[in-house]
């Protein structure tokens, strides 16, 4: 008999398991949500304190992000007597690992942050204001207008972050296909209507590879390969207050459908929604894609031989194109990359402060933007990495037109959601959702509008 | 027959309904001491990290946690039953599709992945039982499955199911050509297969082990004399192993269910955070409204709404199989 309750014990034991789960999930912010950041009242001397040792968290930038950047800041320790600890924090918990650290106000002193991410931290409220600091490594003036208002919380006073390294999305193509498609890549992907006929030649000449590929909904950042597309055709993904959701206006409706028409029209290889970026990445690196939309890391990976992802076609032949103009004769891009945040607890306001500003001199952006294949943040630098060779002039004017979304720290709830939509969209010009019309379209951006703004209602209170 | 198997032994009943002499309740409550010293830290610790997490998780779900107030957890505005009311009635809530869309899923991956566990792991317990050469070596290569994580089942299926390069589509069109298109098996509806067949796989070494040992311990008397009055293989199958195995079905039953309605690391890896209408699963739906979207309200109020489910199985359960638990 007590077998019997035995067994009904252990099964209410699991059954009790995932209400458990969420309280435990929040815990840690709960505990120390009500701790003072006392911190941050700390010595606010000119000089810096030798021998304090700053926690810096990174993300996997490099190929040994954390040895990388350790040697980067070298010479900052040599100059300051500061020591600097580099910490690596995965792509997969970065978003987790921050939040907590700042609801709980036990964290390092600086961290690294997605440009997406840093309203969403912002408003946790476990971050300094830079703005008093900001005019002494040239405030505004010395970054591109995108890149700078990624510092910003949309409606606050207030500068949150310093750009670190910028990345803007453009178009990856194999000169040789092109080559053998018979088309100019001078004019290959001048406009949307270039782009398709540039798509369809290759189809029709080049059967051995797919023309054109990009990942489904289980990539981070499908969001950014479809709203340059929106962009162009003159929708956008909130009002300019950013109080309601415009991505079921007819021109975003127009930009959705342009992409998902490449699917349809068979020219976009439907078995990449399979895949995550980096995976779509990798097809291209090994030459089963002809062209991609993609960031300027993998130029940067061209000259690693120790690559192998990469197939010697494919190495020897990328060029590099800006994305192709819309129907209002712009070329719209997104712009991306990390800024840097410094926590409200530091211990070391001042030396934190420093280190930022090191990090923020135009030889060490230059650096580690080489080393990460990405571009430094601030315009002078920005300009040398750009003046390099021509693939690297494609991605710099890029940075400076790109365009990101609005400030605010709902907007990674909303690109969630729009993630979702966009995914569903594409699975079903893929053949393998509902039935692929303009209806299916309208009703999922519609529910993504409806999503969105629900969360934009989302208040305090 | 359950009251009584559920009263409390009569070491522990009331003191009251014993005799009256002198020295005897004292003597019995110190060993009641002792029998509760020794329990206490796994009391404790149950209460700890089950019960007072649990409690937690109850109280969150009336709370209104959103990306403003998530970091103030507990003290964070109350909201009485709104998240409840939003997921199960609020019709105009875009949570409240979410989440029958994943009920509706977790159902259909449950009841085949349950069946499909349980069925195998019958058939290949069957098929072992017999005497035959390597038995063992057999039983052993059968067991491998079980000892591979989750997340590498994962890991693995995911590649095995790509369209374009992967082995089951190889197998399938390039190979045997039973099919002419390569089906696209990780979007759209087929992706509650890509999900439901790697969670069998896992789970038959499991289901057959249990079995096995179940047809071991019968005896084999029951089989001969059948076998001599005429009955055939299916007929002894169907009214001596079944009903001999029915114990058995009954716990892998009961733990299979709640195992896949939990199950998470599968669908996780395999579709990403959000494995689409057709996949997503209540703990996915549930860990990315919680942790990706901040709304921990929502989540735990799914939460508890999802164990008041299991509970509920599990009382059906219960009186389902109330005989076949005890031991004759």
């Amino acid at each position: 008999m007590p077998k019997r309750l035995a067994i009904v014990t252990s099964a209410i034991a699991l059954v009790l398991a995932p209400a458990a789960f969420v309280a435990c999930g929040g815990d840690d912010s709960s505990d120390s949500a009500a701790k003072p950041s006392g911190a941050s009242n700390a010595a606010q001397g000119e000089t810096l304190e030798k021998g304090v040792t700053l926690t810096l968290w990174t993300m996997p930038n490099s190929p040994q992000p954390k040895e990388d950047l350790q040697k980067m800041v070298a010479p900052f320790t040599a100059k300051t007597g500061v020591n600097v600890d580099v910490q690596e924090v995965g792509w997969d918990v970065q978003f987790d690992r921050i939040r907590n650290a700042a609801v709980a106000g036990e964290g390092p002193d600086i961290t690294q942050a997605g440009t997406t991410q840093v309203p969403f931290f912002a408003a946790l409220g476990g971050f300094q204001d830079l703005t008093d600091k900001v005019e002494e490594i040239g405030g505004k003036g010395a970054y591109a207008e995108g890149i700078w208002n990624t510092t910003q919380v949309q409606g606050q006073d207030g500068t949150w972050a310093i750009p670190w390294f910028t990345e803007a999305r453009s178009l990856y193509y194999r000169k040789d296909v092109l080559e053998k498609a018979g088309v100019d890549p001078a004019t290959a992907f001048k406009d949307l209507d270039s782009f398709k006929a540039t798509l369809q030649a290759i189809k029709d000449k080049v059967p051995d590879v797919q023309p054109f590929g990009a990942p489904g909904k289980k990539a981070y950042d499908l969001v950014h390969q479809v709203m340059p597309f929106v962009w162009d055709q003159g929708g956008a993904e909130l009002n300019a207050d950013a109080t309601q959701s415009t991505i079921n206006s007819p021109e975003s409706q127009a930009g959705v459908e342009f992409m998902a028409g490449l699917i349809t029209d068979g020219l976009f290889d439907k078995s990449q929604l399979e895949r995550d970026g980096t995976q779509v990445e990798n097809q291209f690196k090994g030459g089963r894609l002809a062209v991609w939309i993609g960031g300027p890391w993998v130029l940067g990976s061209i000259d690693r031989a120790e690559d192998d992802t990469w197939s010697d076609e494919a190495r020897e032949n990328v060029g590099v194109a800006p994305m192709p103009t819309g129907p209002s004769g712009k070329a719209y891009t997104f712009v991306g990359g990390s800024d840097l945040m410094v926590f409200k607890n530091s211990e070391h306001p001042n030396e934190a402060w420093a280190l930022v500003k090191f990090l923020s001199e135009d030889q060490t952006q230059v650096d580690y933007a080489k080393l990460l294949g990405m571009f430094p943040a601030r315009l002078d630098p920005q300009q040398q990495v750009g003046d390099s060779s021509e693939n690297h002039k494609a991605f710099f004017e890029a940075i400076q037109t790109g365009r990101t979304y609005a400030p605010i720290p709902q907007w990674g709830q909303i690109e969630n959601a729009y993630k979702t939509r966009f995914g569903n969209i594409l699975d079903s010009a893929a053949g393998v959702g509902k039935d692929y019309n303009a209806a299916t379209v309208k009703s999922q951006l519609d529910a993504a509008a409806k999503e969105a703004d629900g969360l934009l209602a989302q208040s305090a209170g | 027959m359950a009251q009584t198997t559920l009263q409390p032994p009569p070491e522990a009943r009331p003191a009251r309904s014993l005799p009256l002499r002198a020295g005897r309740p004292r003597r019995r409550r110190r060993r009641n001491w002792f029998a509760y010293g020794l329990i206490a830290p796994a009391l404790a610790f149950m209460v700890l990290v089950h019960l007072i997490p649990t409690a937690g998780g109850v109280v969150l779900s009336f709370k209104r946690l959103n990306t403003f107030t998530f970091a103030r957890l507990f003290d964070a505005p109350w909201a009485g039953l709104e998240n409840y009311r939003g997921i199960l009635f609020d019709t105009a809530n875009p949570l409240h599709s979410g989440f029958f869309g994943a009920v509706q899923n977790t159902a259909v991956y449950t009841f085949w992945t349950v069946g499909g566990t349980l069925a195998g792991g019958l058939a290949i317990a069957l098929l072992l039982n017999r005497p035959m050469r390597g038995q063992r070596l057999v039983r052993t290569l059968m067991l491998a499955p079980w000892i591979v994580p989750s997340f590498v089942v994962a890991v693995l299926w995911q590649f095995m199911w790509q369209s374009d390069v992967g082995i089951i589509n190889k197998v399938l069109v390039d190979y045997t050509h039973l099919l002419s298109e390569r089906p696209i098996w990780l979007l759209g509806e087929n992706s509650m297969w890509a999900i439901v067949i790697p969670s069998i796989w896992r789970g038959l070494p499991f289901a057959m082990i249990f079995f096995l040992a179940g047809l071991q311990a019968m005896p084999p008397e029951l089989h001969e004399a059948a076998a001599i009055d005429g009955a055939g293989p299916l007929r002894r199958f169907r009214y001596i192993t079944l009903p001999l195995l029915r114990p058995l079905i009954a716990v892998q039953l009961l733990f299979c269910v709640i195992y896949a309605t939990y199950q998470f690391a599968i669908p996780y890896i395999m579709l990403g955070s959000n494995p689409g209408p057709d996949a997503d699963l209540m703990m996915t739906l549930i860990v990315r409204q919680s942790f990706s979207n901040n709304l921990f309200g929502f989540g735990a109020a799914a939460s508890v709404l999802l164990t008041l489910a299991m509970c509920v199985w599990v009382a059906v359960w219960y009186r389902a199989f109330k005989r076949d638990l005890e031991v004759k």
